[in-house]
């Protein structure tokens, strides 16, 4: 990717990143209504503390203003203020981005191994019968949602642990195997087809018949051949599988019951909480915004046919 | 998506769920909300399936569960197919500009995971079932309508759109009354393999305690509900978990098999 490209793609970026933080500010505020009314539903605020609530945010002014001040606020790195912890939520998504960026970058290494397996696998074994298990394995991963695998692993876990006491600690919150695991295969199954239609392609293309004419061994003409012009999809795939990840993590925390970022979104999407909600859309896009010229980057390094182009 | 499983076996457990579910009210024992036994009752005893942790007969909820999923994901994928064959219908009748439009928006908005969208709805709307239908399918709408367009797309070299371009046709009018029904048969396996994902989503934004009430019995809820109880009922996990799993599974067959069948060329 050229400089003039890159500068393109930051300024789309930017400009993504302005329109969701624009349509989650409008939509939320219009539809949601006065947030400040959900605490005096729910009796944790009397009117009198409402009403100076409502001031304090600003909720009494005009629309418009609100969304200038927000604006402003963006500028300098405010994200404004939890309404019911009063802390900044800057803040509140800083603490809960530890745990979440540790599943997502174990539950990614599980996405690979376990993608890259099933998928050499499958592409390489082609309709023999492990063939075609591996490719039905990939299907399965892909299809069955988070939740249910999460709940048979932690249901492994607890029955592994019944018969073996030391095994315990497998199945409590705080270990990080069983959720990654969760993530991870649910993750995998996507990469695994694109390594697997790229390694089908690539076989029976005619420059493999022209490496094995000239004599290059059997197992190299796999890996280099056969593997390496599968690869840029592959990365570019799961660059943007790290973006998908992040969604993921919100029921792998939930199952698993652990703290982090989707529980916080889960949570302040039931309480009404908006500013923070509104926090995690920006980070959200952000995310997206950078898996996705990262992605580009990438691909670009790997396949030398895609600089020019891109 | 690629599953190699028995369409036939896909086709029987469908039937059966749907069956069930359609005469929940005869089927049901008890009522799916009301303690009839003791909590935590084991399977195979009475009631059938066991009770749950209010001792409440899981086979009625089960039964009931699997009505509300079942239509509620039906609702969603209806919501992905109409909106989405819309869109597309507009793009390639419009060409041009429109054409340019949906195809951009449709790429942006598959940028973000369809979870994510899903959620910020719910977060708009609030909680509780019509919301979580709406996110949901609002969540497969991009998607469905950049396939949809293709579709579309497909039939659009065959030589009647020529012959109704000459006849003087509009390109809405092409599209609607001349592309639509000859793509009909793949829209409907793209509406087959949408329901899958549909079903998934709903159960899962369910799970995840955004589909409102939590005794009124649904599939992702009641695996939700189960989570305490691995260790010593497992069972309550395993019912709800098993039939979202084999649904999602059955109905990604049966779109797999479609597809088979409605693509030219492959078999």
């Amino acid at each position: 990717m050229n400089s003039g490209a890159f500068l393109r793609r930051a300024g789309i970026g930017v400009l993504t990143l302005w329109a969701a933080v624009t349509v989650a500010f409008f939509a939320l505020r219009l539809a949601a209504g006065d947030p400040t009314d959900n605490l005096l539903a729910q009796g944790l605020a009397s009117p009198e503390q409402a009403q100076a609530l409502r001031e304090s945010l600003g909720l009494d002014q005009p629309l418009v203003i609100q969304y200038a001040g927000y604006l402003q606020g963006l500028a300098r790195g405010d994200l404004g203020r939890s309404l019911f912890t009063q802390r900044l939520v800057s803040r509140t998504i800083a603490d809960q981005a530890g745990p979440t960026l540790a599943l997502a970058g174990a539950g990614l290494m599980v996405a690979a191994a376990l993608g890259s397996l099933l998928g050499i696998a499958a592409g390489w074994a082609g309709r023999s019968l492990f063939g075609r298990a591996a490719s039905g394995l990939s299907g399965l991963a892909t299809a069955v949602p988070v939740a249910v695998t999460g709940v048979f692993l932690l249901w492994a876990a607890t029955w592994l642990a019944s018969l073996r006491p030391e095994l315990l600690p497998l199945s409590r919150g705080g270990n990080l195997l069983l959720p990654a695991l969760a993530l991870g295969i649910a993750s995998s199954g996507a990469l695994a087809r694109v390594l697997q239609s790229g390694l089908e392609e690539n076989l029976h293309a005619p420059f493999m018949l022209a490496a094995r004419a000239r004599g290059v061994g059997h197992g190299f003409r796999l890996a280099w051949h056969a593997l390496r012009p599968a690869l840029p999809l592959a990365i570019s795939f799961l660059a943007l599988e790290t973006a998908l990840l992040l969604g993921g993590t919100v029921v792998t925390e939930m199952v698993f019951a652990r703290p982090g970022l989707g529980r916080l979104l889960v949570t302040s999407i039931l309480t009404g909480d908006f500013p923070v909600v509104q926090g995690l859309v920006l980070l959200a896009a952000t995310v997206y915004t950078l898996t996705h010229i990262a992605a580009d980057t990438l691909s670009a390094r790997v396949d030398p046919r895609l600089r020019s182009t891109t | 998506m690629k599953v190699h499983f028995s369409p036939a076996a896909a086709a029987v457990w469908l039937v059966a769920v749907v069956a069930a579910s359609a005469a929940a009210p005869w089927l049901a024992l008890h009522s799916p909300v009301q303690p009839v036994a003791q909590p935590l009752t084991r399977p195979l005893t009475f009631p059938p399936l066991g009770t749950d942790n209010l001792g409440r007969d899981e086979w009625s909820r089960m039964l009931h569960g699997g009505r509300v999923s079942l239509a509620a994901s039906l609702s969603a994928a209806a919501v992905a197919a109409l909106l989405g064959t819309t869109a597309a219908l507009v793009a390639q009748g419009l060409g041009g500009a429109a054409d340019a439009t949906v195809t951009g928006g449709a790429n942006a908005a598959l940028a973000i995971p369809g979870l994510l969208t899903s959620l910020a709805v719910v977060a708009i709307l609030g909680p509780g079932i019509e919301s979580v239908v709406l996110a949901v399918g609002l969540g497969l709408t991009p998607g469905f309508a950049r396939l949809a367009r293709q579709a579309l797309a497909q039939v659009r070299s065959e030589p009647y759109i020529a012959a109704a371009g000459a006849l003087g046709a509009g390109g809405m009018d092409t599209a609607r009354r001349h592309m639509l029904p000859n793509a009909l048969p793949r829209l409907l396996s793209l509406a087959t393999t949408h329901y899958a994902w549909a079903f998934a989503g709903i159960t899962t934004l369910s799970f995840l305690g955004l589909s409102g009430s939590a005794s009124r019995p649904e599939w992702g809820t009641m695996l939700n509900a189960a989570r305490p109880y691995l260790r010593e009922s497992a069972w309550l996990a395993f019912f709800p978990g098993a039939a979202i799993a084999a649904t999602v599974l059955s109905v990604h067959t049966l779109g797999a098999w479609l597809a088979r069948r409605v693509t030219p060329g492959a078999s």
